[in-house]
């Protein structure tokens, strides 16, 4: 890969801006969540303080609520942690199927926009590529993006971190529309992106496969 | 007099509380959980305001907005969103939305928002009924 590229510059800011846009979505739909629960706390309160007997049950699935909101924004905060180290280091090792798990949770809100899935598999054994993690970052969610695209509603794409010829790659399996010219469609900053990563796009109509091989 | 609203938003748990404190003001809540769904409820009953998320599996809700008001264009519809864009809010107003909240909202502030949709509401259908009398007198000539 390309020591001197700069892995920001105005495609890395457009992927920060997108996924920093649809955390901040999801917390606010939490922050609403927790917001009425509190004040449904308030409304017995008040009750409470007219006469009326507090239902411990009904104050039981308040707490409830409370907490699985609460585990749910300390997932959503975790992955916008891990995104947001993931500049601090220019090459590193990076494991591909943390990755694809990682890119694959930012992406959900857009996927379900669509009334897609993401399966991530796991693979046997851990599939290591030496590289920059906000690049790959990038191009996994540059080729999600263009993917929901050419997948249909109610569709499931499976992503699987594998290891051929040498060659450690991320295969998206299940876009149903995939065609041939797929990687002309891709946007302009995709070839930068693969250039300076020292990857490539090996698309596959017949599977409907799409192939990231890096290293 | 109850208002009846009809919710709309994919976030099951922000339906469920919210209906649960809004019906405890006196209002009849009706939720729908999809776009599809939504336009489904909107269509078979009659409701004085719509609450409607702008971010939703399958159809955003500017497209449910332009549906709900094609079909009735006097049906009051609230915005209210964890996420809106300016261009977003402007396109919702010149669509007819009445209002576009953020996410958290102050229900005391939606509960005002929904009081002044319903007496739009009822203005708009005084105004109706006495352009139809008129129209009457008009034409029978009493």
């Amino acid at each position: 890969m390309h020591s001197e590229y700069d892995s920001l510059g105005e495609s890395g800011l457009q992927f920060f801006g997108k996924v920093s846009a649809s955390i901040a979505h999801e917390i606010k739909n939490v922050l609403a969540i927790i917001n009425e629960n509190a004040g449904l706390l308030e409304d017995l309160t008040f009750a409470a303080q007219k006469g009326a007997a507090i239902d411990p049950d009904r104050l039981n699935r308040v707490c409830l609520q409370f907490n699985k909101q609460i585990l749910r924004a300390d997932e959503i905060l975790k992955n916008m942690s891990r995104f947001a180290h993931s500049v601090d280091r220019f090459e590193g090792q990076v494991d591909l199927h943390e990755l694809a798990v990682l890119v694959s949770n930012l992406a959900g809100r857009p996927a379900a926009m669509r009334k897609l899935s993401i399966v991530v598999e796991p693979p046997a054994t851990p599939i290591i590529a030496k590289n920059n993690p906000f690049l790959v970052q990038n191009l996994i969610w540059l080729c999600l993006e263009s993917a929901f695209g050419a997948t249909t509603a109610g569709g499931t794409l499976r992503l699987a971190a594998e290891r051929n010829d040498g060659r450690s790659g991320l295969r998206i399996c299940g876009i149903d529309g995939l065609t041939e010219d797929f990687a002309a469609q891709l946007p302009a900053v995709c070839a930068d992106l693969l250039d300076a990563s020292g990857a490539k796009l090996i698309v596959d109509s017949v599977k409907k496969d799409l192939n990231l091989v890096l290293t | 007099m109850s208002e009846k609203i009809l919710m709309i938003d994919d976030e099951e748990d922000f339906l469920s509380v919210m209906s649960e404190r809004m019906e405890a003001r006196n209002m009849v809540v009706t939720t729908a959980s999809s776009p599809l769904e939504g336009l489904e409820k909107a269509a078979a009953g009659s409701f004085d305001v719509v609450i409607l998320d702008l971010m939703m599996p399958g159809m955003d809700g500017i497209q449910a907005l332009r549906i709900l008001k094609e079909k009735n264009p006097d049906l009051e519809v609230i915005l209210l969103t964890g996420h809106a864009t300016i261009k977003q809010g402007i396109e919702a107003m010149k669509l007819g939305a009445l209002d576009l909240l953020e996410k958290p909202a102050d229900l005391n502030e939606l509960t005002e928002k929904i009081h002044a949709a319903q007496a739009k509401k009822m203005v708009i259908a005084e105004k109706k009924n006495e352009e139809r009398i008129k129209k009457i007198l008009m034409e029978k000539g009493w």
